[in-house]
């Protein structure tokens, strides 16, 4: 929204060239880092600033929304705006995919409002955060105000206060508010929307590319019970989506809505030349592999472009390093008390009138300075900015580029730098500049029938209307469910109809953001603190919350004290310790079904449904940077079982015998390659890393093997016991697969890219700067083999060898 | 199916869901009242050890007569609670005189406490003065199916100029009832009604002065009354559900004889209310 001829930004551009001209752009500051620190700067290039297309406005507007956007500077629209106002006229689903800043919200303002002021119909708009529902209610006023349109725009979340709903549900035009809200108290109290409803024309939905995974899965179901009741009040709205850049926009927003959708993708926006930089810290201690601070990079970098006269926004992972970064920048350019200050922080837990003043000095050009966590990567308006720092990879490429899309002004070039932390993920990515460059690689997925979300959301469907037999839901018949839901005595069968009958309200029992109902809370103890900090899934609370975890939390380390299995409840103090956990699990895959199979290489590749078995068995102690293991501790958990979908590909017992003289070296080399390939994967589907597993074993389940202090593989027949009778074929296994139980449909995306992984994963081994082997490619190695022969990279790379495409 | 149940079932447990809460928990005992408290109201002590009291032959077939599939009517008349003159509404903050016979006095039993599209009512009792007597009439149903004429009936008693008189009615059974009507596609006929919600004119006078402000509190202090083997309101949607789910229609005598001494009690408070009105207007 800040791409357009927007009166504010203009006058903080023109402020900011009367004050004090840059004395170089994005450009000149690339060439002076490139210049500098070559050797830390691992990718560079340049994005070719674009003409603006440029559209005159619809005829077809109504007038006075015209006028509005005239006396706000808006004469004519981007080529993309307009297109997007001939589809919705076309009563076509939309989905607008362009980089950020390049004025998406226009996109769906002007068919929404124009139809509120021509027919009084009604619009919902979602949004994933409440700040970005305020914004886009403020400027949706400013707006109305401009035109005297007398259009209702209102955000409706838990802050709402109860005496304002009933006026909002009444004469709201434009309802702001966001999936939870949806889902827990707008569906579940239809009735009381029910003129909201009858009248609702337009659902618009912002920044779906963050809807994927097990929240997407959520989403689409509270989608299908949202079109459910409205075909209760007889209208089918029209859909307008907006996207970040992923790799499949149509496909994704059709996946949500289920329903064909139109993409735009062509922005015709201006924007200025941008200039990318992807850096690694300098090695420090050579020995151990052991690299400087992001932290300490992205001050210089950031110090260095404020001293340069150009606006900086360092974008940090936690709410700490906000915090530190910006004492860090205040300590050199705040030091003078008598004068405003340069640098701001801006982060989540900030009350709103703060960050309402920082977003105003922000798009003033008052500050040189910001330091900010994802809570400034959506569409919240700051103004034209010069530079961007990421402290760290946020966790997927179309956000990288989010982040970086913040700076861009249209004269002037702009610089985004990407400064990789020594996480595995981050080390993989900034050596490869090709992520960055081309098509976005990632495809936002979502499972929308996995079968416990299903069920939660049949649930809370059947809350709303009744069922009737044979009635479908989504693309399922909802019977055989329903007829769980009525065994479980919530539902009640009368005839043809199934109707909701328990004294309960099942939405407050579904969270959006896990599948089925065990989680776990974190709650901190520290100083008589008893709050919650966090949630944890079932699935991973054995893995992460056992007594004496270090649990990581925003990057904040906290020690788990106590584990309350059965009340799910874990709780944790802070604490300042110099190593991490690593939970030691055994975990045993057998294949149930295989659904699809062909051959990968020398070997096959596959994709079906597991049967994993799960102990934590302990854990270890690692000091950080140095990865030593400096202790164990014993863990006494619940073995865990789950059923869940899983890619594995297999060598058959002559290739393995003609590639390694042992069997210990097969495995050695399955267990890291099995790590190289479990982190290509995490990229490939936008997966969290601990929402997708690696395990490798017998394919029959006989054994399965793992990591002993020095990175070799252990062979286990059963839990606890080590040693496996080595008799019988010896087929194994590499297994990745989803961590929730039924799966999360990350594994069947895997199967199609299976080629393109293994391909990565070998790149990644290869190309890896480090000697024997690492955490950034096959796993830490503890007691490094000095024979390259035998060492875990070169294993790594004999079995990835193997099954890579020939 | 089961099969897609012991899958669910499985997928379930893995994901750490505790398997459902077994049998309702048993009513809570109420508290005891004071013994100078007892009594004060003349209450007598009841021996503790003694069960439960069983009604002598409770009967097994539901209450009421069959009106439609589905709906049973139960109707009775009684001299008590007597008909209120005509008022000035103002204790209700409603700045009107009311003609006793527009007034409609109504309760309903619901399924549950939970709020929105899935809590339902079934039963919806009615009391108003008829032919000199007060006259109740429950509309009571027996499957699902019945709501929809439960719903059509209970909307052709409510004339235009109806005045509705509840407790707490406003912010609980008005807006479900609302609800109701919305989710069977017909109008609301309570809309636009007039409606002396009695519970905030009873906070108003004796907010402080009572333990609190419920119904069974009001009818005691007030008018003195004493329940007879009630059935609390907590359990009602327990004894329908049981009956719904093929149990016993014992327990639904118990649910009609509550929701009656609601609609008395009711008509009761409100000729307390409407009695002082007319006095102070004599004065």
């Amino acid at each position: 929204m800040n791409a357009l001829p927007n009166p504010l930004a203009q006058r903080a551009v023109r402020g900011d060239g009367a004050l004090a001209a840059p004395a170089s752009g994005g450009d000149q500051l690339a060439r002076r880092l490139a210049k500098r620190y070559g050797d830390r700067i691992t990718g560079s290039f340049v994005l070719p600033g674009r003409e603006g297309q440029f559209a005159a406005l619809p005829g077809d507007m109504p007038s006075a929304l015209a006028q509005a956007l005239r006396s706000r500077g808006i004469g004519q629209l981007y080529a993309h705006q307009a297109q997007a106002w001939n589809a919705t006229a076309a009563g076509e689903h939309v989905v607008i995919a362009t980089p950020t800043a390049s004025g998406k919200s226009l996109c769906y303002t002007l068919p929404v409002i124009s139809a509120a002021i021509r027919q009084r119909a009604k619009a919902l708009f979602l949004f994933p955060t409440k700040a970005l529902a305020q914004d886009q209610v403020a400027e949706l006023l400013e707006l109305n105000q401009a035109g005297d349109l007398g259009v209702k725009a209102f955000t409706f979340d838990g802050d709402t206060p109860g005496d304002a709903r009933q006026a909002i549900r009444l004469h709201g035009d434009i309802v702001v508010s966001n999936p939870d809200m949806l889902h827990q108290a707008i569906l579940p109290h239809h009735t009381k929307w029910a003129q909201f409803f009858e009248n609702l024309r337009y659902v618009v939905i912002d920044e779906v590319h963050t809807y994927r995974g097990v929240f997407g899965s959520h989403v689409a179901n509270v989608l299908r019970r949202l079109q459910r009741v409205c075909a209760f009040y007889g209208v089918s709205p029209q859909f307008i989506l907006c996207s970040a850049t992923i790799g499949n926009p149509a496909e994704h927003a059709s996946a949500l809505i289920e329903q064909p959708v139109t993409a735009i993708t062509e922005s015709g926006a201006p924007v200025g030349e941008k200039h990318v930089l992807l850096w690694n810290p300098p090695v420090v201690n050579p020995d151990l592999g052991l690299r400087a601070s992001a932290r300490s990079q992205s001050n210089r970098i950031a110090r260095t472009a404020i001293r340069a006269g150009l606006k900086t926004l360092v974008f940090a992972q936690s709410r700490l390093m906000v915090e530190v970064l910006t004492k860090y920048l205040k300590d050199v350019f705040d030091n003078d008390p008598r004068k405003p200050p340069r640098i701001r922080a801006y982060r989540g837990g900030y009350l709103p009138t703060e960050r309402r003043a920082a977003e105003r000095e922000m798009r003033a050009g008052q500050v040189d300075g910001i330091v900010s966590t994802s809570a400034l990567e959506l569409g919240v308006d700051i103004g034209a900015l010069d530079v961007v720092v990421l402290n760290g990879y946020p966790g997927s490429v179309a956000a990288t580029w989010q982040r970086f899309g913040r700076a861009g002004r249209r004269q002037q070039a702009s610089l985004g730098v990407l400064v990789a932390s020594s996480d595995p993920l981050d080390q993989y990515l900034v050596r490869h500049p090709e992520f960055f460059q081309g098509a976005p690689p990632e495809h936002a997925r979502i499972a929308a029938d996995q079968p416990l979300i299903l069920l939660d959301h049949i649930r809370c469907a059947a809350f709303e209307l009744p069922f009737k037999d044979g009635e479908l839901f989504g693309p399922q018949d909802a019977t055989p469910w329903l007829q769980v839901l009525a065994e479980e005595g919530v539902l009640h069968q009368e005839g043809e109809r199934f109707e909701w009958i328990a004294d309960s309200y099942p939405a407050n029992a579904v969270s959006l953001r896990s599948v089925a109902d065990g989680n776990f809370v974190v709650v901190d103890r520290t100083d008589g603190r008893q709050t919650i900090v966090a949630e944890v899934d079932f699935s991973a609370a054995s893995l992460t919350l056992y007594e004496g975890a270090i649990h990581m939390i925003q990057s904040v380390p906290y020690q788990v004290e106590r584990l309350d299995w059965n009340g799910r409840k874990a709780f944790v103090t802070r604490t300042n310790v110099d190593y991490y956990t690593d939970a030691i699990d055994y975990t045993k895959l057998k294949v149930l079904e295989a659904f699809d199979g062909s051959p990968a290489g020398a070997g096959s590749a596959h994709h079906g449904e597991v049967h994993v078995a799960r102990r934590v068995a302990g854990y270890k102690k690692i000091r950080y940077y140095t990865h030593e293991n400096i202790g164990y501790g014993p863990v006494n958990l619940p073995d865990l079982e789950l059923h869940t979908t899983a890619v594995w590909w297999q060598l058959p017992q002559r290739a393995l015998e003609q590639a390694f003289d042992h069997r210990q070296e097969a495995l050695d080399g399955f267990l890291a390659a099995a790590h190289a390939l479990h982190i290509v994967a995490t990229v490939a589907v936008m997966a969290e890393a601990r929402d997708l597993q690696k395990a490798v074993g017998s394919g029959d389940g006989a054994w399965f093997a793992t990591p002993d202090a020095n990175g070799r593989a252990q062979l286990r027949s059963a839990f606890g016991e080590e040693g496996a009778p080595m008799l019988g074929p010896f087929i194994p296994t590499l297994y990745l697969y989803d961590a929730f139980p039924g799966g999360v449909g990350l594994s069947a995306p895997l199967f199609e890219r299976r080629e393109d992984l293994v391909r990565l994963a070998r790149e990644l081994v290869q190309r890896c700067d480090c000697r024997a082997g690492c955490p950034a490619c096959v796993g830490p190695v503890l007691a490094v083999d000095e024979q390259n022969e035998r060492s875990l990279k070169s294993l790594a790379t004999r079995v990835l060898d193997l099954i890579v495409a020939l | 199916m089961s099969a897609l149940a012991d899958k669910l079932r499985g997928l379930r447990r893995q994901a750490g869901v505790q398997p459902p809460a077994p049998a309702p928990v048993p009513p809570r005992a109420r508290p005891e009242l004071p013994d100078n408290i007892r009594q004060l109201l003349g209450i007598r002590q009841r021996a503790k050890s003694s069960p439960p009291r069983k009604v002598a032959g409770e009967p097994t077939a539901v209450p009421g007569e069959t009106i439609a599939p589905g709906l049973q009517l139960c109707e009775a008349r009684t001299a008590w609670p007597p008909m209120p003159p005509a008022f000035h509404a103002a204790f209700a903050r409603i700045d009107a005189v009311i003609d006793p016979a527009r007034l409609v006095l109504f309760d309903t039993e619901t399924t549950g406490l939970a709020g929105g599209t899935g809590t339902r009512a079934f039963m919806i009792g009615v009391g108003d003065w008829h032919e000199g007597a007060f006259r109740e009439r429950q509309l009571l149903i027996t499957t699902l199916a019945g709501e929809a004429a439960m719903l059509d009936h209970f909307a052709s008693w409510l004339r235009p100029d109806a005045v509705l008189v509840s407790y707490n009615g406003k912010s609980y059974d008005a807006p479900l009832l609302k609800t109701r009507f919305r989710l069977h596609q017909r109008a609301c006929p309570l809309e636009g009604l007039m409606h002396i919600d009695l519970l905030h004119p009873v906070r108003r006078r004796w907010c402080g002065a009572w333990e609190n402000c419920r119904l069974a509190t009001a009818e005691r202090q007030l008018l003195q009354v004493v329940r007879e083997d009630d059935l609390p309101g907590a359990e009602a949607p327990a004894a329908w559900l049981g009956f719904l789910r093929g149990g016993s229609a014992g327990s639904l005598h118990r649910v009609a004889r509550h929701n009656s001494q609601d609609l008395r009690s009711l008509g009761g408070i409100l000729h307390r209310f409407a009695a002082d009105d007319d006095a102070s207007a004599c004065v």
